[in-house]
This record gives structure tokens, C-alpha cells and sequence, in this order.
């Protein structure tokens, strides 16, 4: 299986799809031309700077927001807009917005309870490092 | 008030110490961060741990946040560092080098690299801050042009192309276009790209991607 210079920079960046993530670290597992060639593209990267591509990744250029993923679910979207957005989701993969639109999927489906409980945890966990 | 406006203040009051916009800011990202992490972790309870790393990361990097920046985007960026970090300790995840290559670990996942003098890191990081902001910029502007024109077929073409790095003849067949089509909607969108740096002050060769 091949990888295209983009999937490797997006490897870096932890930002593909999880399954290709995993392909690709299943793939550095066992070629370690794989591995030289994603070390030379770390190494470039630090003197040349990012490619457009990972730019307009981390940039989140064309990144639908929260309130138009929350139209994608109710339908309310253009067509072509809709078109889009499964586009992005599908075809290139978008990681952020996958996550967007599993987390308001899941808003719906779990119990208050269960996600009040887990934010206390993270309050009470973090609340310790504000600046008092 | 814009949203960017809104998170503006939120972390203003976080950075005064209110615990009421840390409740607000947690309640508002954890969902989604969790959903990043566990698509990758497949283990809620994993997941959960980096998520509150995540948290905890925000605040100990508050002072670094750079308003320009989405707030959103911010903490995806320190979850996909923790979430690194929690693979690499779980041997699923090569180690990449630091950029000085000072920190090379001995596993066999270790990932070759180059070490420079830290001024020259430091210069390079600057100039690459500069050239990152006019890209992006630059590459904005076109996309909400031809978003307002409804010009879909030209984002998808280049996001395929510069984003997933695909031939221009696998971009045409997926759109339905002619490799000249596309041939040519790469051309227009670097053109254009060349232009907004001549005009943001910038030397567009010094872009790799941009040298005509």
C-alpha cells in the first residue's frame, strides 16, 4: 500500500481518518523505508515549513462549524452545501468534523446524568491548575 | 457578539481564575474531544484520561494561546499531542524526534532526524509563523470566493489534490471532471495564491509548492 506525501504529514499531525491511521502505523511496523522516509518528511517540514495541504488542514479552511453540523443532522443544509459537508466528512476524512458530528450524534443518545458526571470529573481534575 | 468575540472573553475569565467559564469551556469541548480521541483509542475509559490531560494541558498553556487562533482548533491540537503521547506509551506510535534532535529515544519505532543549533530553529520557526499566517490567509480568501460563487467543484478539486494528495487524473475521475479541468482549476488557485502573497509583502518562491 502506498501513502501519498499528504497522509504521511496528516499521520504526523494525528489528524487522518482512525483507520488510516492505523494502516499506517501497521505499514511502519514492518517497512522501515516507510519509516526513513516519514523521518526525512519530519525533518523537511522543520526547515521548510508545513505544504499547503497541512496548512489548509490546521488551518481548518473548509471545516464546517458546530451550528452547520447540527443543520447536517436536522436537513436543513443547501444541497450543495449537504454535498459538501458529506464530501468532507467522507472523502477527505476530516478527523475535527467527524468528531463534531459523532458528539452531537451522541448528545442525543446519552443520558444527562452520564455526561454531567464525566464533565464534574474533568472539573475537578483540571480545577486545581486555574490561576486563583 | 461574534463567536470569536465570546471565547475572547471566556478565556479572559478563565485566565482571572472564574471557575464558572472553565465549567462553561468544559462543558462546551469535551464531547467532541472525546469523540476525536476515542476513534482511536476505542476504550472510553482511556479516552476520558487523555481528554482530562487535554484539559489540564489547556490551562498550564493558557499563557501561550494565541488569540488569532480558533479556540476549538487550540484544544484539538493539544488533544492530538496527549492522544500522541498515549500511543507512544502504548508502543502503537513511532517516536519522532524533537526539531533540535536532542531527544532521540533508543526504541526501534524511533523515527531518523536531524539536529540544528537551537538559534536557527528558532529563526526558522518565526519565518515559518509569518509564511504559515499569509498561506493561510491567502488560501482563505479564494475558498470563500468561490464558496460565495458556489464554485463547489473547485474546493473539492484542490482539497483533494493539496489535502489527500491525490493525481489530478484520480481527482477527475472522482468528480467526474477531465484531467484538463482539472489541470486548470489547480493552475487558477495558485495563480491566485501567488498573487495574495505578492500582495500580503511576501516572495512567493520561497513556497515550494508555489515556484512557477
Amino acid at each position: 500500500m502506498s501513502f501519498t506525501r499528504q497522509d504521511l504529514e496528516a499521520y504526523l499531525d494525528e489528524a487522518l481518518p482512525a483507520e488510516e491511521m492505523a494502516q499506517i502505523e501497521e505499514a511502519l511496523r514492518r517497512d522501515s523505508e516507510l519509516l526513513a522516509t516519514l523521518g526525512e518528511l519530519q525533518a523537511t517540514r522543520d526547515v521548510e515549513g508545513h505544504s499547503l495541504g497541512s496548512i489548509w488542514r490546521a488551518a481548518r479552511l473548509t471545516c464546517l462549524t458546530r451550528d452547520q453540523w447540527g443543520a447536517y443532522l436536522l436537513g436543513t443544509l443547501s444541497p450543495e452545501e449537504e454535498a459538501y459537508a458529506k464530501f468532507h466528512l467522507e472523502t477527505i476524512g476530516c478527523r475535527y468534523c467527524q468528531a463534531n458530528l459523532t458528539d452531537l450524534t451522541e448528545q442525543q443518545q446519552q443520558s444527562t446524568a452520564e455526561t454531567q458526571s464525566r464533565r464534574k470529573r474533568y472539573f475537578q481534575s483540571s480545577a486545581g491548575y486555574l490561576r486563583k | 457578539m461574534s463567536a470569536n468575540e465570546y471565547d475572547r472573553l471566556l478565556i479572559q475569565r478563565i485566565r482571572e481564575g472564574d471557575d464558572a467559564a472553565w465549567d462553561e469551556l468544559i462543558g462546551r469541548f469535551e464531547g467532541r474531544l472525546l469523540a476525536f480521541i476515542n476513534t482511536r483509542l476505542h476504550n472510553r475509559s482511556a479516552a476520558e484520561d487523555v481528554v482530562q490531560e487535554t484539559f489540564v494541558g489547556f490551562l498550564t498553556s493558557l499563557p501561550n494561546f494565541d488569540h488569532s487562533r480558533s479556540l476549538e482548533s487550540w484544544l484539538f491540537t493539544i488533544a492530538s499531542h496527549k492522544l500522541t503521547d498515549h500511543l507512544r506509551r502504548e508502543g502503537r506510535r513511532p517516536t519522532v524526534p524533537l526539531s533540535g534532535g536532542s531527544s532521540v529515544a533508543s526504541s526501534q519505532w524511533d523515527l531518523p532526524g536531524t539536529a540544528r543549533a537551537a538559534s536557527s530553529i528558532h529563526r526558522s520557526q518565526e519565518r515559518q509563523g509569518l509564511e504559515y499566517e499569509a498561506l493561510a490567509a491567502g488560501m482563505a480568501e479564494i475558498i470563500e470566493h468561490w464558496r460565495k460563487r458556489g464554485d463547489w467543484e473547485k474546493i473539492c478539486c484542490l482539497e483533494l489534490i493539496l489535502v489527500r494528495g491525490w493525481a489530478n487524473k484520480d481527482v477527475a475521475a472522482r468528480l467526474g471532471l477531465s484531467e484538463q479541468a482539472v489541470a486548470n482549476h489547480k493552475f487558477d488557485f495558485l495563480a491566485k495564491l501567488r498573487t495574495s502573497i505578492r500582495k500580503q509583502g511576501l516572495n512567493h518562491d520561497v513556497f515550494p509548492e508555489l515556484r512557477s
